[in-house]
């Protein structure tokens, strides 16, 4: 399989995420991209890649600003995204009751709504919870990776 | 280190903004080595020092930068000062590239008459002795029983939480005791909070206003005699409206009486000069055409921050580059002024990490394969800094001190910091 990891991110954490989910990958996976969703063109993706998405939450459990012009382009031409099958992984803070981990729902619902079909848990990292967000994610990753490796049914 | 390829980058400051820029230099110049220094014996500037300690979850970014200082190629020196312990000219000696990420951390004046009497006190005095600050007594003066906050921004709402909260909503915080409990002894009865904006144009987050208006503590109104609309008329974007919302909710008569303050909003007014014989007395203000007289027993301005050093003249124009010379350079607080949270200084150090690597490539920069770095700092200096390794011993034991239902009891003295850092205490 090939994958992407893709961030969105206001002060860095999900980078770093990205980057230590990147480097796992990388240990067993030939073909691994980590990119910044504000250098990635949604045209860009399709079923080809496994895509993982770690991307935080802001303002108003609202997208990290560098994930936004991401999402504008996304609405403005809405990639065919059928057959890409991909996993989320939701940056917030519980602190923030109402909006919590909201962020990487607004790309999720995107995805979806084209087709994509998510795989595996949708994780979750609560930067009140003082956990290390790149542990709990590679603890999260194998996981995901086992249900990817599963046929495709749905 | 000596003798490697790379180039040698003093980063001065150690807050958000030095250690983004020490990331978003290694990501493009790998081979750079980069010393943070910092007059402190602790890094991390306004996450420990200003970011309230009953705010541990935005603290919790430094976990980032914890990664960037094991790095191997980012070196910390504490207990180092630029203008103290080394001068700009030896820095740029040294190091082909000097960034000044120093922040501004003097209170902004409140250049009003009656502005220096006495109990009129800095935003920045408050917060830094709640969170242990060497630079700042202990304790904190004492408040009284009428409390005029100016200003609303972030730093007031911080302050005003610290006014309105008892002792037990502090668990799990690093509070400075001390300061608390001199506060605590003999708390506010009534809080007046001035804005020079009408609520919705105010510059606080509305998550801040939520937050207040979740806790039970205090009672808030807005003034019998207003003069002080809640928003113009104007259309009103997202930010607006929420805070305009959450002002609501602070003043919904639904909203239970809770203990604590008597908290009046009054948005809409100009501090027009403080009066009192000895010390403060009262607030006047003008409220369009009227004038508002507040009693008060202290005031404290939160009204932003100043370059406080020798560094003033460097950094008194805000501005839209980094670079100020060849070789110097400036990000954050001290490149864009005070404004903008934790996560605007990745950003800020993003684009001056791009001017320095283009200035690297384009020549401009001229590298030298003399130039020694840290090691060329006088060896006094550098047996005095505290290396990062050493903050992690002084840390531990801020943690292992800790009494119930605190996270740390961080030391305030500096000479004590820096002799446990160095395991001489
Ligand atoms: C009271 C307060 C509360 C805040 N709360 C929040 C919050 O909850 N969330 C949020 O996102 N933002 C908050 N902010 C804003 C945030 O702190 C700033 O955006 C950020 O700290 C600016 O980063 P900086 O690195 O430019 O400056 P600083 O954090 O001030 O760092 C500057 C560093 O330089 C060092 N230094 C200064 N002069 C010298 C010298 N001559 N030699 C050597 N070292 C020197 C200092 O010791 C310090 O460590 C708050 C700010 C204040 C004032
Ligand atoms: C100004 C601000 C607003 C935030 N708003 C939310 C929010 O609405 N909901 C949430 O769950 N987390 C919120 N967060 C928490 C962040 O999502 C969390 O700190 C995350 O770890 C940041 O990741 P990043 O560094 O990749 O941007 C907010 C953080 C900040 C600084």
């Amino acid at each position: 399989m090939k994958f992407t990891v893709l961030y969105g991110t206001e002060s860095g954490n999900s980078e770093l995420i990205a980057e230590d989910l990147g480097a796992k990958l990388r240990e067993t996976e030939l073909d691994v991209e980590v990119a910044d969703l504000q250098d990635t063109d949604p045209a860009s993706l399709g079923a080809d890649r496994f895509v993982i998405v770690v991307c935080s939450t802001h303002g108003d459990g609202d997208l990290p600003n560098t994930a936004i012009p991401f999402a504008e382009a996304f609405d403005a031409a809405l990639p065919d995204l059928t057959g890409m099958r991909y996993a989320m992984f939701g940056l917030g803070d519980t602190f923030y009751e109402a909006t919590y981990s909201q962020g990487s729902e607004h790309i999720d619902r995107r995805f979806a709504a084209q087709g994509a079909i998510r795989v595996g848990e949708y994780g979750r990292h609560d930067a009140s919870s003082w956990d290390l967000g790149s542990d709990v994610a590679l603890e999260w990753l194998p996981g995901v990776l086992e249900a990817a490796a599963e046929p495709a049914s749905a | 280190m000596p003798g490697s390829p790379g180039p040698q980058i003093a980063i001065v400051g150690s807050g958000p903004s030095g250690c983004y820029l020490a990331q978003a230099l290694l990501r493009s110049l790998p081979h750079a080595e980069i010393t943070i220094i910092d007059r402190l014996a602790s890094p991390f500037g306004l996450i420990r020092y200003g970011v309230a300690a009953d705010h541990q979850h935005t603290k919790a970014i430094t976990r980032q930068f914890e990664r960037l200082f094991q790095a191997g190629n980012v070196r910390f020196a504490g207990n180092v000062e630029l203008g103290r312990d080394v001068g700009l000219d030896e820095l740029r000696a040294h190091f082909d590239a000097v960034v000044l990420a120093t922040g501004l951390s003097a209170d902004r004046a409140l250049a009003l008459p009656g502005g220096e009497l006495p109990g009129v006190i800095g935003a920045g005095t408050v917060t830094r002795a709640l969170n242990a600050h060497p630079d700042e007594p202990t304790t904190l003066p004492d408040l009284g029983s009428d409390v005029v906050l100016i200003g609303a921004g972030n730093v007031a709402l911080d302050l005003l939480r610290f006014l309105v909260k008892a002792e037990s909503d502090y668990d799990a915080s690093d509070i400075a005791d001390p300061a608390l409990e001199r506060y605590l002894g003999s708390p506010a009865a009534r809080v007046t909070v001035a804005s020079r904006s009408d609520a919705a144009h105010a510059k606080g987050d509305a998550q801040m206003l939520r937050e207040l208006a979740a806790l039970p503590r205090a009672v808030y109104r807005l003034p019998d005699d207003p003069g002080s609309a809640l928003a113009d008329d104007g259309a009103l974007d997202r930010a607006q409206a929420g805070r305009l919302a959450a002002v609501e909710e602070l003043v919904a008569s639904e909203r239970p009486a809770h203990p604590g303050p008597a908290v009046t909003l009054r948005f809409g007014v100009i501090p027009v000069r403080i009066l009192g014989e000895e010390r403060v007395e009262a607030v006047e203000f003008a409220a369009g055409d009227d004038v508002v007289v507040v009693p008060a027993t202290s005031v404290i301005t939160a009204v932003g921050f100043a370059a406080s050093d020798p560094l003033a003249e460097l950094l008194a124009d805000h501005s839209e580059v980094g670079g100020i010379e060849p070789g110097l350079y400036r990000t954050g607080w001290a490149k864009r002024g005070p404004s903008g949270g934790i996560p605007e200084n990745r950003a800020c150090a993003k684009s001056v990490a791009e001017e320095i690597v283009a200035d690297v490539t384009s020549g401009a920069l001229p590298g030298s394969e003399t130039r020694l770095g840290f090691d060329g700092l006088p060896a006094d200096v550098r047996a005095a800094s505290v290396d990062y390794a050493q903050w992690l011993r002084l840390e531990q034991h801020e943690r292992e001190l800790a009494p119930s239902g605190r996270i740390r009891r961080k030391i305030s003295d500096h000479d004590r910091m820096v002799a446990i850092a160095h395991d001489r205490a």
